[in-house]
Order: structure tokens, then C-alpha cells, then sequence
């Protein structure tokens, strides 16, 4: 008993000393209510002292931030060789003092560090337009850079004027009243800088507008031109034109809406009457515009069901084999590596008719060769970890025999690939994808690689049209790499990158190459992949992320143009063909989206949905939980894929939707009786 | 005094026979961690967690740890954009806490009660052939706040009892590192394939080493020799490799129990575990595990028993795989997620 005691009391001091052993010193440090300039290389001298106050040595004390010494805040770098820090970046920034080694458990404090905004050192100011005429804002363009050449966005600028030429608001605008010559000072912090310019009497005294519609459709982009004279009847070339529009809704319950560009441009988005305004200094002028609903929605059916009933289902492909007859593949996500064949000559009965097991738990993508020969599927989650890609015959879609298999360099995973000309891009690790020739299908080789080169490079998917792959990069964006087509030099072996576009959320995961067919534009469709709230395999998930439409007529000016966006349910998979999307939008089914003419501004809200799809399955893996996973239009049929269901065809119907009910709440069965 | 050892005795006796052992195990193929209770005789998922934040893609769990404190959990993502991270787990109801980002397919990791700080191994399994790291992370604040550069494809990140040293193996450049985790440098080398203290980054191991553990002296370090069917055994001060013992296909994963006195080592080309006795230097059992790829191995702090993760092949559910030390056999096995692979323990509970 003694001895039990004994121990418990030595047990409970020895906690005890290593409690208090750990809470006994402090942290002493000059970083105490530092302020540093930008580039300042500052030395911290840390003390640690015990107790009684008296100084101890710590074995070792290093520095970082509080926000990521390494990875993405950039405010304050340590060079941990010389223990010194260095302010990067102005604004509040906490560093840490850790002292290691001199005690078990963690001895260590936060101090506040502020690196401070540099003064300003140049204001520049700009006109924007060459002349200002009475009546009219002032356009100016500021700049302001500080002493380190940091580009400032949070300047308060005053600015003021010596004379009553001009009016300034609170907000900093200022419209020219008289004619004269004005000048304005600018200032910020202690720096001021001038403009000088000449107000004109504006010559304005009439307008004209004119646009290519008078009544339009939503989603319809009409063009509204304006021409200035003078009271002489002489166009005035450099007038200032501002448009703007308001709107009645034709539905009492919504609201008029749409987007107006400065270039006179305007989109509606729901049907009613506008009015479009165009104003140059104290003229204006207004023209009218109805707009009807677009009225391109149309019957969507369900012809045939595919159920995969035990595992989760992930890309497909629809195909015409060698015989004539049609046929798809289809992987499955997190399993058993299985991909199963089916027949589809019939959409309204989809058989499945062959299955291969891989060594892998994925098969994330399927993709046939043009002549249907050739399917090759990707592998991730092999138990040797060598993954890579299964090359299949399937000229017998009944009776799928393996060719090859390939893992040199895409041991890592392969999470998507494309067939173009004989040659294979198969992701590899999602950094970088490899080019692989198989003209012999049981002897692959490689050929080429492509990376983008960048620091924290990723990749997701790659698209191959007419000798251009269309890579998707993650925050990286889109490149476009020319592998064959020769405008750029490219080719299997020497892929060569030609433009680039990437967008400020990141998530960019897929592409599709798209020359619309009603206006010869061409566009690059990017897709995103965002799950707000993270997973859970066993239900439906949020999902997130829209289409994004960006105009590459002009290879070196690309601009997003317009979005594809469904509230509340998130892009994955798409595909494009005779001026029609029809894209997997996760949780909300597949949707048929009419993308013929000029696009801008919120395809959604345009109305320009024809119909949708909902691929939920009532027998599937997940019953009745619709994750679309990719869309395919195959000789008149809408094929889909579902992670939580299988495969699945639908017909998209001449007719227009039929939402009368005749009769339907007198012949209905009566619930309570 | 007949009441109190009467209730000394009761007590005992309650430790004695209602001892839980708790585990958790990542499911690498399946984006899981499972939570796993054994009483004894059997062993059962009490919690099965999904991890990472993409539905569909697979980021696979590799390495999971357990704050010496016993409240938070620790999980590497191997996959990322492209990037793997390091996410910090509450034990209390196994949410999320916090991410960092780290290197190439983060691995295994560890936390030293000396420095409180978190070392984990940038794997790189699939990258290319170049140098790796060891990441060091602040767990409090999760940063990153330093990377260390060892070997090709460094695996098995183990710190010395006294949380002085890390080790780590390079699998493809066949070279053992010491890092004082105090310094945060690379205080020794060891080439295993020439058993010389020098660099040797540019050679393709033939050992291709996947796994160091010291042992709980901190005198003695056992390295796994997947390529070469041999357990190594380093004598930490002279820096050399002093024992080979030929083991089986494949050892992969090795444990310690924390009395030094067995030696516990997945084969995982065999489909089964060698038990070797440290005392006698020679294997004193051979169990098949329940399933195919036998992974990783932990041993409960009372020396009693291991647990293994065993990977399974395909659709097949990973396992994880009780064997009783004292008896030297198989008692209890439950299924997992799909290839189940990092394995830690948690608590004794009574």
C-alpha cells in the first residue's frame, strides 16, 4: 500500500514539474510592437526567462508567420540561416517565436507585427478620353504607386479644383459645368500631382439611336447604336455616351432585368417592356425594346436506364463498333475497378453486355477510339501503386479482351485521358500529362510530355480537338497547346502551349472547344469543380461552380464573355454540339442549354434552358440521389452518366413542355373522403 | 483493511479484464478513417470518417498520427492539386480542425514531445525522381515552417523516444537520415546499400528501404529492406549497419513494443507479419494476416498487442488485424475501407 502511494505521489509530482516546467519560463522578444518598413530586414533577440526572471538558453528559436512561413502568406519572410525576418508585404502580420528543445511541450508567443504602407511616391492621372465637353463626368484613370512600387488600391485621394469649371462629389467625380480650362489637384498623403485640361462647350444638340431589334427574345443580345450631332446637323465623332435601361416585366410576379454594355449592347433577361436610354452630357435619348420569353424549352424524355446498382459510376462514352451497332463504356469510382460495356442500339434498352476488372479502385475516364476499335481506361488505386492506363480491344464489344497495359510515368494515377490520332494524353499524378503512341495498341510508347511549368502545377483533364489539346489546370486556367494542328509548331512529341486564360476562383476543371455555329465565334467552355462543404460518400453532396464562356476569336485577347450558372447545383462534365450544351450539373441533373447566338451575361437567368434531365435512379447505388457525372449527345439521344446510378438515355422532343391538366383535380382520386 | 484490499482487488480486476484499446486506421483507396475499439477478443469500427474535400477525386489518406496528448489527430492527403496537406482531427468527435498544404504525397508523420512539433515525409511516390523533404509543421497553428531535404522518396517518419531525432529512409536512393528535430537539420547520412556515412542520392537502392523505427533505448534503429527481403539493424553510434536478418517478401512497415523486447514487421509480398524477439535476435512467429498487403503495424503501450492494417487488393474491404503477443497469434480482425494503410494508436481505455 505504502508503495502504491509511493508511486502515486511520484507520479503526481512528476506531472506536476512537467506542468509547471512547461508554464515556468516566458518569452521575451524585441518583436514587441514592431513596426518594419517594406524590404526591412529586422533581427529578433529572444529571451527566454525562467521564473525568478533570469535569462536561460534556448537550443534553438526560430520565426515564422503566423499565416504560412511557407505556403501562401508572403507578408513577412524568414531567412531562418541568418534568424533574421524581413517585411514583404504592408499590412498587420503576426510572427511566432518558438523556442525548441529547451523543455517538453511547447514554449512559445505570438507578437503582432505591422510592416507599414510606404508613402506614396507617384500619383499618376489620366484622361481617359481626349476631350471633355460641358455637361459630362470627366474621365480619369489613377494610378498611385508607393515608394517600393507597390501598386495601391486603398488610397483615399482628395481631389479639388481651383476654380468653378468644374463639380466634384464625395465620391471623387467630376463633372465638367463651363467651358474653360480647368485644372485639378490630386493629392495623397503629403504627394499631390495636377491635371490640366480643356473644357469644351459640348457641341451636342441632338441624338439618334438605332439598334438591330426592336423586339427580341431573352438571351437575344441587341445592338444599340447612337449618333451624336451638332446643331448643324454634323456628327459629333467623340461624344460621350452612356447607356443605361429600365423595365417592366410582362409577369407581375418577376421583375425586368439585364445587362447593358458601354458599347451599347443589351441582354434581357426576363420578357417585358424596356426602355434603353443613351445619355451624352445633358442630352439623352430612349428607345424602346419588347422582349418575349425565349420559348425554346422542349419535352425531355426518358428513353432507357443502365443501373449500376453496387458501386459508384464515373465517366462514359457512347460509340458505333465495328459492326454498326452502338455501344458505351462505363468506369466506376471507388470500387473494384470494374468497367462495364453495354449495348445501346436500343436507348430505350441499354444492356449490359461485357465488364473488365482491373487491378484499381478507380476507373475515373473512358474513351473509345474514333473507329471504335480501341478503348483505353485510366486506373487509380492499384494495389501494386503502379496505376497507369489498361489498353482494351473492343471489336467485339461483346467479348472485351486486354491489349496492354501501361504505367511508365503514371504510376502517380491517371485521373483522365483522351484518344486523338493514334497517340493517348494520359494524366499523370495531376501535374502533367504524357503523350503516348499507339498505332500498336500491345506495344505503347511515349512520345511527349507537357507541364505548364508553374510553381504548384496541376492538371485535371485534357481535350483534344483538330491538333489543339485544351488543358485544364486548376488556378492555372486553361492552355490551349498545339499537338498537332501546326500553328504553333506543336506537335505528339513537342507539345507547344499557344494561350492561356484562367479566372479568379481556381476551380477550373474541365474544357470544351466550342466555334459557335450561328455567329463563327470560337469560345473555350470551362468548367469548375467545387464542393463548398466538402464530402460524404454515402449521401448527396453540395456542389458548386458554374460554366464559364470566354470569347478566344482572338487567340491573344481572350474574355469571358458570359456564365452558365445553376444556382445551387455545381458543373461537372459537358458536351457541345450544334450550338447546344448539354452539361452534368452534379446534384441538379443534365441540362440542355441553348447557346446559339452572341452570348453575354447569365445564360441561366436568360432563359435559355430548354430542358433538363433527372438522372436520379430509383435503383441505383444512392437511390433516387441524381449526381450527374457527364453528358454525351449521340445520334439524337442525351446519354448521361450518374456517380450515384449508372448510365442513362433521354430524347429531347420537338414539342414544347405540356403543363395543362385537364380536368386533373376533378377526376382525381379524392384523398379524403 | 480486508475492505480496502478488497476494492484494490475489484480494481485490478476491472483494469485486468475490461481494458479498450483504441485505433484508427486511414482507408487510402476509399478517402476513410475508421475508428476502431478492441475489448480484447473482438474488434469493432466505432466511427468511420470521410476525409479530404473532393467527392471525386481520390485524395487518399496515407499517414495518420496522434497528438502525444491523445486530442487530436493528424492525416496526410496524399493527392492534392497537386499538392498533398496535413489536416489536423479533433479525437474528441473526429471534425476537421485545420489544413496545411505540404509537399508531394505527404506520408508518414510524427510528433516529438520534445519539440511539440509535427515531421512528415514528403513521399513523392510518383514524382520524379529527385530529391525530397521532410516537412516540419506547428500543429498549434498548423504552418508549415520548414522543409528538409533528404532522400528520394522518403518514407517512415519516426522520432527517437526521447524526441531528440528523426529518422526517415529514402526508398529509391536506399539512404537512412537523422535530423535533430531540435535544429532542424540533417545531422547524419547512411548509405544502406555501402553501409558508409555519404550521400549516395544518385543510385538506385536495391534495399529500397520503406520504413525506420529506433528502438525505445534510442541505441538501436530497425530499417525495413523492402527491395531486399531484410530487416537492417543501425547502431545509432557508430553510425553503421551492424545486423541483416533475413525476413521474408516484402517487409514494409515495422513497430517496436515500447519494452523492447519484440520486433513486429508486415511482409507485405507475403501476406503476413514476422514477430521477432529482440532479446534472442531471431523470428519467434509468422502469422498470415486476414487478407492480402499487409500495410502498417502498431503495438499497444502494454506491450500486449499489435494492430494491422491490411490493404486488401481491388473492391476488397482493407482489414485491420489484432495479433495477441503473448500468444503469438491472430485473435480479431474487422474490415475497413479499401486499402487500409496508416495505423495509429489512441488510448487504453478502462
Amino acid at each position: 500500500m505504502k508503495n502504491f502511494t509511493f508511486k502515486f505521489i511520484l507520479s503526481a509530482l512528476l506531472f506536476s514539474s512537467i506542468y509547471l516546467n512547461s508554464q515556468e519560463f516566458t518569452v521575451q522578444s524585441n518583436l514587441e510592437n514592431l513596426s518594419i518598413e517594406v524590404g526591412e530586414i529586422f533581427e529578433p533577440k529572444t529571451n527566454i526567462l525562467d521564473k525568478n526572471g533570469n535569462k536561460v538558453e534556448c537550443p534553438n528559436i526560430i520565426y515564422y508567420n503566423k499565416n504560412g512561413a511557407l505556403n501562401w502568406d508572403d507578408g513577412i519572410s524568414v531567412n531562418r540561416r541568418r534568424g533574421t525576418i524581413k517585411g514583404e508585404i504592408p499590412g498587420q502580420h503576426k510572427v511566432i517565436a518558438l523556442c525548441i528543445g529547451l523543455s517538453d511541450g511547447r514554449l512559445s508567443r505570438d507578437f503582432d507585427v505591422t510592416v507599414n504602407y510606404a508613402k506614396p511616391k507617384e500619383l499618376q492621372v489620366n484622361l481617359s478620353r481626349e476631350t471633355v465637353y460641358t455637361g459630362t463626368y470627366v474621365p480619369l484613370q489613377y494610378k498611385v504607386v508607393d515608394a517600393y512600387g507597390f501598386t495601391r488600391f486603398d488610397a483615399d485621394i482628395q481631389i479639388s479644383s481651383d476654380n468653378d469649371l468644374v463639380e466634384i462629389d464625395i465620391l471623387n467625380n467630376v463633372k465638367a459645368i463651363r467651358p474653360g480650362n480647368a485644372k485639378l489637384k490630386i493629392e495623397l498623403d503629403g504627394v499631390s500631382t495636377s491635371l490640366s485640361f480643356k473644357i469644351k462647350e459640348t457641341p451636342i444638340s441632338k441624338l439618334s439611336i438605332n439598334a438591330n431589334l426592336d423586339v427580341a427574345r431573352t438571351g437575344d443580345v441587341v445592338k444599340f447604336s447612337t449618333t451624336a450631332y451638332d446643331d448643324k446637323g454634323k456628327v459629333v465623332t467623340d461624344a460621350p455616351l452612356s447607356y443605361s435601361f429600365s423595365g417592366e416585366s410582362f409577369d407581375k410576379s418577376s421583375t425586368a432585368a439585364g445587362l447593358i454594355k458601354d458599347d451599347g449592347r443589351f441582354v434581357a433577361e426576363t420578357a417585358g417592356k424596356y426602355l434603353i436610354t443613351v445619355t451624352a452630357g445633358e442630352k439623352s435619348i430612349s428607345k424602346p425594346l419588347v422582349v418575349y420569353d425565349r420559348g425554346i424549352q422542349r419535352e425531355v424524355i426518358t428513353v432507357g436506364t443502365g443501373t449500376v446498382q453496387d458501386k459508384h459510376t464515373s465517366d462514359f462514352w457512347v460509340f458505333e463498333g465495328q459492326d454498326g451497332n452502338d455501344y458505351a463504356v462505363s468506369g466506376t469510382w471507388g470500387a473494384d475497378g470494374t468497367t462495364y460495356f453495354w449495348d445501346v442500339t436500343d436507348p430505350g434498352n441499354l444492356k449490359k453486355i461485357d465488364s473488365v476488372q482491373v487491378d484499381a479502385r478507380t476507373v475515373n475516364d473512358v474513351k473509345v477510339s474514333s473507329d471504335g476499335k480501341i478503348s483505353i481506361i485510366s486506373r487509380e488505386g492499384a494495389s501494386n501503386r503502379r496505376n497507369g492506363i489498361v489498353i482494351l480491344d473492343t471489336t467485339n464489344p461483346y467479348d472485351v479482351k486486354t491489349l496492354s497495359e501501361y504505367t511508365t510515368n503514371l504510376t502517380g494515377g491517371v485521373h483522365n485521358l483522351f484518344i486523338y490520332e493514334d497517340h493517348v494524353y494520359a494524366l499523370s499524378n495531376g501535374e502533367r500529362f504524357y503523350v503516348i503512341n499507339i498505332e500498336d495498341p500491345t506495344n505503347p510508347y511515349e512520345v511527349g510530355m507537357f507541364e505548364i511549368g508553374e510553381k504548384g502545377q496541376a492538371i485535371h483533364d485534357v481535350w483534344i480537338e483538330d491538333g489543339i489539346a485544351y488543358s485544364s489546370n486548376w488556378k492555372h486556367g486553361v492552355y490551349m497547346i498545339d499537338v498537332g494542328n501546326g500553328v504553333a509548331g506543336g506537335s505528339p512529341s513537342n507539345p507547344v502551349a499557344m494561350a492561356n486564360y484562367s479566372y479568379e476562383s481556381g476551380a477550373h476543371h474541365a474544357t470544351f472547344p466550342f466555334k459557335s455555329k450561328s455567329t463563327d465565334k470560337f469560345y473555350t467552355v470551362l468548367g469548375d469543380e467545387i464542393f463548398p462543404q466538402g464530402i460524404d460518400v454515402y449521401t448527396t453532396n453540395e456542389t458548386a461552380g458554374f460554366i464559364h464562356f470566354v470569347d478566344f476569336t482572338d487567340i491573344n485577347n481572350p474574355e469571358e464573355v458570359a456564365r452558365y450558372e445553376l444556382p445551387g447545383h455545381g458543373s461537372h462534365n459537358y458536351w457541345i454540339e450544334d450550338d447546344i450544351l448539354y452539361v452534368a450539373m452534379y446534384t441538379g441533373g443534365v441540362r440542355i442549354v441553348d447557346i446559339s447566338g452572341e452570348l453575354m451575361g447569365d445564360l441561366f437567368r436568360q432563359g435559355r434552358e430548354i430542358g433538363h434531365i433527372n438522372t436520379a435512379n430509383p435503383n441505383g447505388y444512392i437511390p433516387n440521389a441524381a449526381m450527374t457525372w457527364g453528358a454525351q449527345l449521340y445520334k439524337g439521344y442525351v446519354f448521361y452518366s450518374d456517380h450515384n446510378g449508372g448510365i442513362g438515355s433521354s430524347k429531347v422532343l420537338p414539342t414544347k413542355p405540356d403543363n395543362s391538366r385537364i380536368n386533373e383535380y376533378l377526376d382525381r382520386p379524392r384523398l379524403i373522403d | 483493511m480486508k475492505r480496502l484490499y478488497l476494492i484494490l482487488f475489484l480494481l485490478i480486476f476491472n483494469i485486468g479484464f475490461s481494458q479498450e484499446y483504441y485505433v484508427y486506421v486511414a482507408a487510402e483507396s476509399d478517402d476513410q478513417v475508421s475508428v476502431l475499439k478492441f475489448d480484447g477478443k473482438e474488434i469493432q469500427e466505432t466511427d468511420r470518417v470521410s476525409v479530404g474535400v473532393m467527392p471525386t477525386e481520390n485524395e487518399g489518406p496515407h499517414g495518420i498520427t496522434i497528438d502525444p496528448n491523445g486530442k487530436y489527430w493528424y492525416l496526410t492527403l496524399a493527392h492534392g492539386s497537386p499538392n498533398g496537406s496535413v489536416v489536423k482531427y479533433s479525437t474528441e468527435n473526429n471534425e476537421p480542425l485545420s489544413k496545411v498544404e505540404l509537399g508531394l504525397f505527404p506520408a508518414t508523420m510524427q510528433i516529438s514531445k520534445k519539440t511539440g512539433l509535427l515531421y512528415v515525409v514528403n513521399f513523392n511516390l510518383h514524382g520524379l525522381m529527385k530529391t525530397s523533404t521532410v516537412s516540419v509543421v506547428d500543429p498549434e497553428y498548423m504552418v508549415e515552417i520548414s522543409q528538409i531535404k533528404t532522400g528520394i522518396m522518403p518514407h517512415g517518419s519516426r522520432i527517437s523516444s526521447d524526441g531528440n531525432f528523426h529518422y526517415s529512409v529514402a526508398m529509391m536512393s536506399g539512404e537512412l537520415f537523422e535530423i535533430d528535430a531540435v535544429d532542424l537539420s540533417v545531422k547524419r547520412i547512411l548509405s544502406l546499400d555501402t553501409n558508409k556515412h555519404h550521400r549516395n542520392a544518385m543510385h538506385h537502392s536495391k534495399i529500397k528501404p520503406t520504413w525506420v523505427t529506433p528502438s525505445p533505448s534510442g541505441k538501436e534503429l530497425y530499417i525495413a529492406g523492402n527491395g531486399s527481403d531484410n530487416i537492417y539493424i543501425v547502431d545509432t553510434e557508430k553510425w553503421e549497419v551492424k545486423e541483416v536478418y533475413k525476413t521474408g517478401k516484402g517487409p514494409y512497415n515495422i513497430a517496436v513494443s515500447p519494452n523492447g523486447e519484440k520486433l513486429i514487421a508486415t511482409l507485405k509480398n507475403e501476406g503476413a507479419v514476422t514477430i521477432w524477439s529482440l532479446k534472442n535476435r531471431k523470428q519467434i512467429s509468422r502469422i498470415k494476416t486476414s487478407t492480402s498487403i499487409p500495410h502498417g503495424v502498431v503495438v499497444s503501450p502494454d506491450n500486449k498487442y499489435a494492430f494491422v492494417s491490411v490493404e486488401g487488393v481491388g473492391g476488397e474491404s482493407g482489414k485491420v488485424d489484432v495479433i495477441n503477443l503473448e500468444q503469438l497469434k491472430l485473435v480479431a480482425s474487422v474490415e475497413v475501407g479499401k486499402q487500409a494503410g496508416g495505423i495509429a494508436f489512441w488510448k487504453i481505455a478502462n
